[in-house]
């Protein structure tokens, strides 16, 4: 079966070891998306990240770590139900892969689920967060295969 | 707009093959279930299941001319499936772009302390 998914690259002049703790630590991951994160980064790791809403209330979403084999792998789900275990069907799950890169990092992403949960759910989950005019096309893969093409 | 309306559009362009249907009648502005297997390595029954999917979330419309039904893309319905798979996107552009930020300027104080 197959699921819908979205994928990034993205490269970072910065070391493995630097990008992954970027990408795991809850201290991090509270600087570049949730307002809270408790979990430990380790796999199996369960806690929850939670998005401050209007009004002062924090909207929480479970989080599981997958993965985490430093430097070069993170992942996790998250959006299970609370005092469900985290599987496919229930959840999202987020992939980091890093790669090294001369002296920086390739670092790929790639999230996927949708097509089980429906995703109106993580629009919503992530409403309050961002607003990019980095549009692309219908098939998210399509620009990083563009632009191995190009190079 | 319900969620159930939404899981089933995704749903509907989840699907590789249905995408390319999709891609085909964009390009062609409208085709058959025939017309649509002698293009695709699928049998015509395959892709009448699949049109009736895509039929059912909005995203084509049959109209009948002569002795098989025509289908058509709905623009619109493509549109806001389109846009909600760029909504979460967008999303992941602007926190890879902070992770990078990050990363880098963890990256440029350790060299500096070096």
């Amino acid at each position: 079966m197959e699921y819908a998914s979205i994928e990034r690259e993205i490269r970072i002049e910065a070391a493995p070891e630097v990008v992954f703790g970027v990408v795991s630590s809850p201290e991090h991951l509270k600087e570049w998306w949730p307002d809270e994160a408790e979990y430990p980064p380790v796999e199996g790791g369960s806690g929850r990240i939670g998005f401050h809403q209007d009004g002062g209330a924090v909207q929480w979403e479970q989080f599981t770590v997958v993965d985490a084999r430093p430097p070069r792998t993170f992942s996790f789900r998250w959006t299970h139900a609370e005092g469900e275990e985290a599987a496919p069907g229930n959840s999202f799950l987020v992939v980091f892969d890093l790669e090294p890169d001369g002296e920086g990092t390739l670092l790929r992403m790639t999230e996927t689920g949708f097509r089980e949960r429906g995703w109106t759910e993580a629009v919503a989950a992530q409403a309050h967060a961002d607003h990019v005019a980095g549009w692309d096309f219908f098939l998210p893969r399509l620009p990083v295969y563009a632009a191995k093409v190009a190079r | 707009m319900s969620t159930l309306v939404d899981d089933d559009l995704w749903s509907a362009v989840g699907d590789p093959t249905r995408r390319r249907m999709i891609d085909l009648l964009l390009a062609d502005g409208s085709g058959t279930a025939t017309g649509l297997s002698e293009r695709l390595p699928v049998t015509r029954q395959a892709v009448a299941k699949h049109l009736a999917v895509l039929d059912r979330v909005g995203l084509v419309h049959a109209g009948t001319a002569g002795r098989e039904r025509r289908y058509r893309v709905d623009e619109r319905q493509l549109a806001r499936a389109v846009a909600q798979l760029n909504a979460v996107g967008s999303a992941w552009d602007s926190r890879l772009e902070r992770i990078k930020r990050i990363a880098e300027s963890i990256q440029q104080t350790t060299e500096d302390k070096e």
